[in-house]
């Protein structure tokens, strides 16, 4: 059956984490997207910095979470998915750094996410294709990294997931790691035969496909189930915004400018029935704080229909551009 | 490698001469004839809307076959008075938006007509856009599958290559990836039209003999960017199927013609070049580059344009070195280095093992007779007493003025390196460069 869920970014909050759960489930959720990414943000570690969250001993960092294990407990909201800090390799990082970002933050990473019972870790795959040379020497460093969590997560009941990426060149972005949906296929089927189980998913990031052009109906369709987690949110085509889906026009006839029927279409084709899950919350900045509420609504509400839509509970979207 | 001029932008089709005579004077002899000059996609999706014709320039009409071929008759006269000689034609295609698919058929006549204008001035590259308007999503292959193999019996017989070309889609306005963007879907699509089209000309052959080529690609580097693509992985699965590249820049979010490099944001360009050169080295490219620049060249004042014109030859002429690189270093019998620096440690991680320099020389006297990367630093003072046949690989961003030291020592075989578009990098630059 299919879910909503919303990442906690910007909804729930480490000094009260049992409000922001039942806030999500009064407005419509019943997943989540746990934003572990925000204890170590990307930012720091472009610029080669980083906090000491990650150095406490897993134990203290479960007691950090306990509260959020819970609030999202008692308000009914499921840990579907969290996010890894990213990025997980820096280019021209020390080893030490970079040690630290697998030894450390990786492998605790996992253990929060057994920690909250939840299935899915979305790891940001390597970017090195610029210094390696290809893209192909680049996924065999983000397949080494994917082999060395690969037990750990096994022992936790976890799945990874690669996520589509962009590059920036300029200011335009352009496909980066796993923009290929036959190779990712490939690549997942390949790291679950030799593992002997599914240890290896997709999380399609809708944002980032539509800022490279990708056809969002072939790349689901392609993925099939090997599609475990959604990242969805909108842009106008040029920047990574995280906005509300059918935020967009190009056209005087102002028609959204995002392709939500194909969206829709690929996952009513591949029968999906997991968690709609957004990455939104740039949204919940966007709007006064005052209309938090009603945007969040808002957004389990394009949830909702889009659930609808994919299991055919409605009048579905049908057209193709 | 040869190295077109795209007439658009360069031309005015009303009076060519001047187009015609700067492209001639800028020192290409090939240029790629677009008939999109006078029949663009807007003139096509407005064929036959109208009766009266009240802007002749503007609307319809010029888009029937008949009318084309009475509109080039001019420009190949002009072409041949300047010796220019037209190695690749393209013909139109409709608006990423059209949904007119009653027009397909006009531009079947269309192609078919230009194929036998090819034959006619030997013309070798034919590029045909693939069929869009109307047709369904899951019916693109079986669509232009009768189209092209319609058009390739008369393609064989005046022994022109039809080129299909990466194409975008609209979808509300936003420009997505449409035909020809899967490179894996395009180069199955092309070993099948060659191997069918081989098939319906010739059913008796062999079937063991390798397929004519029917069928090959034009890379259309615009296209390739508005769609975020990476040219990289496109180009090398594509291989040796691409048989001309449209250099071209795009806008920054829409879909423009505009001279490579021109197009950037806070000093970096914004279009994967470094792909594109790394894809072509790759598969050995040796096709046909076409400088495609007509929004630039509009843009700029006629009196300006035969300024431009060398501009752009130097810039394909740019990507030409970039992409053979390799064939610079076999040329010589031994090289050396010039600069001790981040450029040859880069030299030294791509190409150090296959061409061993003899030594590097540097005019920082504190590196003499140090070791760089498995070099030997030297003054360069002995570039003087160097074996015949040696190349001297200038690596410093100071070209200029480096070669004119060398010259004024009266040394030869000065060749510069470059290390913006190399095979890899490393993750790290040195502080301080020499």
């Amino acid at each position: 059956m299919i879910s909503i869920g919303v990442q906690t970014k910007n909804i729930v909050d480490d000094h009260d984490p049992a409000e922001g759960y039942k806030l999500l489930k009064a407005v419509g959720f019943s997943c989540t997207d746990f934003s572990l990414n925000s204890y170590l943000t990307n930012t720091s570690l472009y610029k080669f910095e980083r906090n000491d969250f990650f150095d406490r001993p897993i134990a203290e960092l479960e007691q950090y979470f306990e509260p959020h294990k819970a609030g999202a407990k008692a308000a009914g909201i499921a840990i579907h998915q969290m996010h890894m800090p990213y990025p997980v390799y820096i280019p021209g990082g020390s080893g030490n750094l970079n040690g630290y970002l697998r030894d450390t933050v990786a492998r605790k990473s996992l253990d929060i996410c057994a920690f909250f019972e939840c299935p899915y870790i979305v790891i940001h795959g390597f970017k090195l294709a610029h210094c390696l040379g290809s893209e192909e020497a680049e996924w065999t460093q983000t397949e080494k990294f994917l082999d060395y969590l690969a037990p750990l997560a096994k022992e936790r009941n976890i799945t990874l997931c690669i996520e589509n990426l962009y590059y920036s060149i300029g200011d335009r972005l352009v496909e980066g790691p796993c923009c290929d949906a036959k190779k990712a296929a490939e690549r997942i089927d390949r790291f679950n035969t030799r593992y002997h189980r599914e240890l290896l998913g997709f999380c399609f990031d809708t944002g980032h496909a539509n800022l490279t052009g990708i056809d969002f109906e072939s790349f689901l369709t392609t993925l099939g189930d090997r599609l475990k987690v959604l990242h969805i949110h909108d842009n106008d085509g040029v920047c990574d915004l995280h906005q509300i889906p059918y935020t967009f026009t190009k056209t005087r006839e102002n028609t959204s400018s995002t392709d939500w029927t194909g969206f829709l279409n690929g996952l009513k084709r591949i029968h999906f029935d997991r968690v709609l899950s957004f990455e939104t919350a740039p949204v919940l900045s966007a709007f006064p704080e005052e209309m938090k509420i009603q945007a969040l609504g808002f957004i389990a509400d394009i949830g909702k229909y889009f659930a609808a839509s994919i299991t055919g509970n409605m009048s579905g979207p049908q057209e193709t551009a | 490698m040869n190295i077109l001029y795209s007439s658009s932008g360069i031309v005015d089709y009303r009076h060519p001469v001047q187009g015609f005579r700067d492209m001639a004077n800028a020192g290409l002899r090939q240029i790629l004839l677009d008939i999109s000059m006078f029949c663009s996609d807007n003139d096509l999706e407005n064929y036959s809307k109208y009766t009266k014709i009240k802007s002749p320039d503007r609307v319809s009409p010029i888009c029937t076959p008949q009318a084309l071929l009475q509109r080039v008759e001019p420009l190949l006269e002009q072409c041949r008075r300047h010796s220019l000689s037209v190695d690749c034609l393209r013909i139109p295609h409709l608006p990423w938006d059209s949904k007119r698919t009653e027009l397909n058929p006009v531009l079947e006549q269309i192609a078919e007509s230009a194929i036998d204008l090819c034959g006619r001035i030997g013309c070798r590259y034919l590029i045909v856009p693939p069929l869009f308007a109307g047709i369904e999503k899951g019916q693109e292959w079986q669509a232009n599958r009768g189209y092209y193999l319609r058009l390739a019996k008369t393609a064989q017989e005046q022994h022109v290559t039809l080129l299909l070309e990466n194409q975008c889609r609209s979808y509300n306005g936003h420009l997505l990836r449409g035909n020809c963007t899967d490179a894996a879907e395009t180069a199955e699509w092309i070993d099948r039209l060659n191997a069918e089209a081989a098939k319906q000309l010739h059913p008796s052959d062999n079937i063991f003999a390798e397929p004519a080529t029917t069928f090959g690609l034009c890379l259309d580097t615009g296209i390739c960017t508005l769609c975020g693509q990476n040219m990289q992985e496109f180009i090398t699965t594509l291989g040796n199927r691409i048989k001309t590249v449209i250099l071209r820049d795009s806008g920054r979010h829409t879909e423009s013609s505009l001279l490579s490099f021109t197009s950037a944001y806070q000093g970096q360009s914004l279009t994967d070049w470094l792909g594109l050169i790394r894809g072509l080295r790759e598969i050995h490219f040796d096709g046909s580059l076409i400088l495609y620049f007509a929004d630039t060249a509009a843009a700029f004042s006629p009196l300006l344009r035969p300024q431009l014109l060398p501009l752009a030859k130097s810039v394909a002429e740019y990507f030409k070195w970039q992409v053979e690189i390799e064939d610079l270093l076999k040329k010589y019998d031994s090289i050396v280095l010039f600069g001790a620096g981040n450029m040859c440690r880069n030299y030294m991680k791509c190409y150090g093992e296959q061409y061993p320099p003899l030594f590097t020389c540097d005019n920082n006297r504190t590196v003499w007779g140090t070791e760089f990367c498995g070099l030997e630093v030297k003054p360069p003072a002995v570039l003087q007493d160097l074996p015949d046949n040696c190349g001297i690989f200038i690596c410093n961003i100071y070209y200029r003025e480096i070669e004119q030291q060398l010259r004024d020592m009266g040394v030869g075989n000065i060749e510069f390196f470059n290390d913006e578009y190399m095979p890899s990098f490393h993750f790290d630059r040195l502080p301080v460069d020499n």
